[in-house]
């Protein structure tokens, strides 16, 4: 049980970051009808905290036993590598239209 | 080939013997074996045989053979679909039958064919491979092989009379809500479709449970054949994927039937609701159909190049990529709705990142071909051909993720051809190569060389003519599910080639079916292991028998070939030889490294799964025939029926020890910390929780997305409801403290709190608005309803445990009932307690 | 292979068609069928790549490194290839949206049929059945709204669709590079009188579409 509570956390990271930034926009179109530069530098802030939220957890999780998949640890790469990739639009892409 | 070591076996087996060392029971004699073991798993007989039947067996095959007949259905709508279209005035069918057919042909592909199909070979498969006897759960397999059979029959019943569903497959709302679509044709799917799930929630729960605690022991969760990692990976995504469909057809069902608001925009409702609920559902589903396909390939690639699978491990993490990316992506199927340009790139770019694990995957098994000595066999023609087809299909869907190509392709032919490329490509030829693959195991025939070729040949030809060009179609601007296009003579050449080639492509369909067929019936005897498999499954008799195997490998047993395990396991020497008890004994292992846990009595033959999906059946049909009072009063006999399948389960006889192998004592599951049961019903609460959570995902995007007229202001004061919500709070955490004490009094008490509980939920509804009125009253109306069902079902289970203990069932050492009760209460609980809170915050918000 | 065919068979039988995405008429339609283009040649070259790595697969027993096949190849490469598509779409993207002034129309959908509301110049709209009369040359907004249930407005060689939903209003921006008339069409199943949905838009000369929209004023029945 604990061993899968592991490998949820790369992907509910991601999740949860994803559902930040998505509703952080949301909210700022739903406030100013538009992303601008203040909007944008939240946005890209709300990306790189989600980003930086990964590093402290790959550094924490335990090592898996020897002859043994880190599952773990590859979710995590699979949701800082989703984190980075799906979210990378807040920084060029308008917003509201 | 006896050093070719299992596909996926990543330490020494040495080292593997060594985490669980079993000895071996001696050896007996092998026939006085099988006698006695065809006796206690055997399906009774003749057609009483068929209708009592639990085995993974005869379930499985019955399952796949099922679904081929929907397949052929769904196929003989298509060549309708493709007369219609190879002219363009298509004199051939009325416009309302041609909407009937072509949802019909989409619904029957996806929830009668592709679905059950990968079930029935998950079933059929998976105790075979992993080394056991049975699915964890043999009647709720029957169980859901007759919701099946029976949901489809009501839809193609609905066919045969003119009233099949005609709003598409996807039945976006307003078009399928009671004023657009009056009569019943569209409730036909939503509770058709949703009677059938009942069996894709079964299969998803056992087929989790089985792989999670049946493993032969020794065979680590992390060496275990890439088949039953890709099938786990599909059990959870049927676990969380089916339940948004499941809450969007209920609710819709509750719109339609009752006039409920939750997708009526004049009433705050929101038809984008249906539309998310719906894909996210439907695009995990599609990930739900590859992954079944993609494990088939892992097992056959490496067996028929004489080598072992190349990455295991990125394909391990490729999957686990692949459940939760393709959760992230289903907007991807409403780029046209109106949403932000910032929103769509997100959802865009996960769609594009999607592809990144499929391609580890292909290019896995690439370098598998490369490593090994690729040997043409009929299967390998089917995998060549779903690297052609596949490939192709996933390149177009990548260029459907762009989302300025998105806005023209969309709806339009090129998306029908994109997903044929990838339905057919990554499902039906995966599924072909393993259906001729696993024959002789099935059949214990050799095929009749020649014509499955043929058919290969024929099929292949038949599928690219017929969707290559469908691509073009559709960029030079045909619409998917039109039946006439007057204006547009251009496609004319078009849809009459893409009409003949598909003539062709059912030509190689008959082919492939006869090919089956030729073997089954006239094919010589094949010998046993004919491929020279490392894997369990083929470490039997052929055709299998229905208790698999005579003794249960061990760690011993794994990862070597077939051939040289199959007379050892056959002369007891393995676990739990033989039937001595004259009981269905499995092995239960735990979750990471398999070792032995307990022995478990499987229930035997039993008509109680077609009785209650009769009862079951009997309910939907009256819901259909809009006699709601009557539907309600059905679910009497459905509920007096779960309560004799539970008692089924009530422990009786010997409870001593089984001793499973020499000078091993394993507990009998009565007896055990954490059963297969209390597993299942931890499974089936994932997805009960996903339905909860698609509830309160509905009511979140209709309170803060949708643009429609606010609530009117609410009649009832904080200061009415408040006593009650205080009541179903306190009644609620009382009966969970009554959980822990575990004695016959907690029993009552925990059932007399819940009935209180019960009235207060009931003192809620009288409470309610007119749930006719707006969104908000009828999300509000339905949240009480799913809560008054729980504590009805938490007040049950505590009078079921009360029950045991009169019958003397429960001891300190057999705890009966009470983990399941225990849990079921907790769930309760929670939900309860957030839906109060999330009311209450509403309420306050707004 | 099969990719280089798709192109012969196009080439020959041409691309040209009322409906036809990659017969453009103007500046959105056209960026999306460069788009096209592009990621059509693209999936050829990795088709062929893919094809070619399986048939070398027969070649017999050879030595394999994993990482080169999983990584190098499933992750790295793909994940490239995969960025630059991205890339080109999200550009593309943004240069279709509608952003900065453009003359607004409305297209108002229902079973079956449309109806187009043309602004008067005095605050006013004058409608028409079934034909949106634009200017050609200048961005054009159409508003989309339905009656009742969804459909979606598609004119394919101006611009990409976006769906008429009832309760919202959504906005799609296109643009006629020449005078002339262009068919578009529904689509978003919307029932029995579906694949009669069709409605015409005729661009004017900037110059004469206040008059054209003038003369429909004076058909306009009465309501």
């Amino acid at each position: 049980m604990k061993w899968l509570g592991a490998v949820l956390i790369g992907p509910s990271l991601w999740f949860a970051v994803f559902l930040g930034v998505y509703g952080l926009h949301g909210l700022i179109c739903g406030q100013w009808g538009a992303v601008d530069t203040g909007g944008r530098a939240a946005l890209i802030a709300a990306w790189g905290l989600g980003i930086a939220a990964f590093l402290p957890v790959l550094r924490l999780l335990p090592a898996a036993p020897e002859h043994s998949i880190d599952l773990p640890r590859a979710g995590l790469w699979i949701g800082l590598g989703a984190t980075v990739f799906t979210l990378f639009p807040v920084t060029i892409t308008s917003s509201c239209g | 080939m006896t050093d070719i070591p299992s596909p996926g076996q990543t330490a020494p087996a040495d080292t593997r013997a060594a985490t669980v060392h079993i000895p071996a029971s001696p050896a007996q004699r092998a026939l006085p074996l099988h006698r006695l073991l065809s006796q206690v798993w055997a399906n009774d007989d003749g057609l009483w045989g068929q209708i009592t039947a639990v085995s993974h067996t005869t379930l499985g095959l019955r399952f796949m053979a099922t679904a081929f007949v929907f397949f052929a259905i769904g196929g003989i709508l298509s060549m309708l679909i493709r007369a219609q279209l190879a002219t363009p005035d298509g004199a051939f069918l009325d416009t309302e039958l041609y909407n009937q057919i072509f949802t019909m042909h989409g619904s029957i592909m996806m929830f009668l064919f592709a679905i059950p199909m990968l079930e029935g070979l998950g079933i059929w498969l998976l105790p075979k491979m992993l080394g056991t006897r049975d699915m964890a759960f043999p009647r709720l397999t029957a169980l859901g092989y007759w919701c099946y059979l029976f949901g489809g029959l009501i839809m193609l019943t609905a066919l045969l009379f003119g009233v099949a569903p005609h709003d598409g497959w996807f039945m976006y709302t307003p078009l399928s809500s009671a004023e657009f679509s009056p009569g019943i044709n569209a409730d036909v799917w939503l509770l058709g479709v949703t009677f059938v799930e009942i069996s894709a929630v079964a299969a998803a729960v056992e087929i989790t449970v089985t792989i999670l605690r049946q493993r032969a022991p020794g065979m680590r969760l992390m060496e275990m054949p890439l088949f039953a990692w890709y099938m786990l990976g599909t059990s959870a995504m049927m676990l969380v994927g089916f339940p948004p469909l499941i809450a969007g057809s209920v609710l819709l069902e509750i719109e339609r039937a009752f006039d409920w608001p939750f997708f009526d925009p004049a009433r705050g409702g929101d038809p984008l609701l249906w539309q998310h609920l719906f894909w996210l559902f439907g695009h995990p589903e599609v990930y739900i159909i590859f992954l079944p396909a993609a494990g088939v390939m892992s097992m056959m690639i490496p067996v028929l190049c004489r080598t072992t699978i190349l990455g295991y491990g990125a394909i391990v993490a490729a999957i686990l990529a692949l459940v939760f990316l393709s959760f992230g992506l289903w907007v991807h199927h409403m780029f046209t709705v109106g949403i932000p340009h910032m929103a769509l790139a997100f959802f865009s770019a996960a769609s594009v990142l999607v592809a990144v694990p499929t391609a580890v995957q292909v290019f896995a098994w690439i370098g598998t071909m490369w490593k090994g000595h690729p040997q043409l066999h009929l299967p390998m023609y089917h995998i060549l051909g779903f690297f052609l087809t596949f490939v192709m299909g996933g390149l177009t869907g990548v260029m459907l993720a762009i989302v300025p190509f998105n806005w023209q392709a969309h709806d339009t032919a090129f998306v029908t051809a994109h997903l044929h490329y990838v339905l057919i490509g990554g499902f039906v030829f995966p599924m072909m190569a393993a259906a001729t693959y696993w024959m002789p195991l099935m059949t214990g025939k050799r095929r009749i060389k020649g014509l499955g070729e043929a058919a290969f040949w024929v099929i292949l030809i038949g599928f690219h003519g017929t969707f290559f060009i469908m691509h073009l179609t559709g960029l030079m601007g045909m619409p998917r599910r039109i039946d006439v296009y007057p204006d547009n003579p251009e496609w004319i050449w078009l849809n009459l080639t893409s009409s003949i080639f598909s003539f062709v492509l059912t030509i190689g369909f008959a082919l492939y079916a006869l090919d089956l067929i030729l073997q089954a019936t006239l094919g010589k005897r094949e010998s046993r292991d004919p491929w020279g498999a490392p894997t369990l499954d083929w470490a039997m008799p052929i055709p299998s028998p229905n208790y698999n195997f005579a003794s249960l490998p061990t760690a011993r047993h794994l990862g070597r070939d077939a051939g040289d395990i199959i007379v050892p396991l056959a002369r007891g020497e393995g676990m739990l030889p033989g039937a001595p008890r004259g009981r269905r004994e499995i092995l239960v292992t735990s979750v990471g490294d398999a070792t032995p846990d307990h022995v478990a009595m499987l229930p035997g033959n039993t008509a109680l799964p077609l009785v209650l999906s009769s009862a079951i059946c009997v309910f939907v049909l009256l819901m259909l025939a809009s006699l709601y009072a009557l539907a309600g009063l059905a679910l009497l006999p459905v509920a007096a029926l779960i309560w004799v399948w539970v008692r089924g389960m009530a422990p009786q006889g010997a409870m001593t020890p089984v001793e499973a192998a020499p000078g091993l004592h394993l507990p009998i599951h009565h007896r055990a910390t954490t059963t297969l049961g209390q597993s299942g019903l931890m499974a089936f609460l994932v997805a009960n929780g996903t339905l909860f959570s698609s509830l309160l995902f509905g009511l979140a995007f209709l309170s803060v997305v949708t643009p429609g007229p606010a609530a009117p202001p609410s009649a009832v004061s904080a200061a009415q409801v408040l006593p009650a919500f205080a009541l179903l709070a306190a009644a609620l955490v009382l009966a969970l403290g009554a959980m822990g004490w575990r004695r016959a009094g907690a029993a009552w008490a925990g059932t007399a709190l819940n009935l209180a509980a019960l009235g207060a939920v009931l003192w809620l509804a009288v409470q309610l608005e007119n749930p006719t009125a707006h969104t908000r009253d009828a999300l509000r109306a339905v949240l009480t309803g799913y809560i008054g069902l729980h504590v009805l079902v938490a007040a049950g289970m505590s009078a079921f445990v009360a029950d045991q203990y009169r019958r003397g069932e429960i001891s300190p050492e057999v705890p009966g009932a009470w983990p399941s009760c225990n849990l079921w209460q907790r769930y309760t609980t929670a939900v309860t307690l957030i839906t109060l809170a999330v009311v209450i915050a509403q309420g306050v918000i707004t | 292979m099969r990719s280089v065919l798709f192109l012969a068979v196009v080439l020959t039988a041409g691309c040209a068609g009322p409906l036809s995405t990659l017969d453009p008429a103007g500046p959105v339609a056209g960026q999306i069928a460069w788009l096209w283009w592009a990621m059509l040649a693209g999936a050829g070259v990795l088709t062929l790549l893919v094809l070619v790595l399986v048939a070398m697969g027969f070649g017999g027993l050879r030595p394999v490194a994993a990482r080169v096949w999983t990584h190098r190849l499933g992750l790295w490469f793909s994940l490239g290839v995969l960025s630059v598509t991205l890339g080109a779409g999200l550009w593309v993207g943004e240069r279709i949206l509608p952003r900065g002034d453009a003359v607004e129309v409305t297209a108002h959908s229902f079973q079956w049929g449309w109806r187009f509301g043309h602004p008067d110049g005095m605050g006013g709209w004058i409608a028409a059945e079934g034909v949106l009369h634009i200017p050609a040359g200048e961005p054009v907004d159409v508003v989309v709204t339905s009656a009742d249930v969804i459909h979606a407005f598609w004119v394919p060689r101006l611009a990409g669709k976006i769906d008429a939903i009832p309760g919202r209003e959504n906005r799609l921006r296109l643009q006629a590079d020449a005078p002339g008339i262009y068919a578009g069409r529904s689509a978003e199943f919307s029932g029995v009188g579906y694949a009669g949905m069709t409605f015409t838009v005729i661009a004017h000369a900037p110059d004469d579409w206040p008059a054209a929209i003038a003369a429909l004023r004076d058909e306009a029945p009465d309501d």
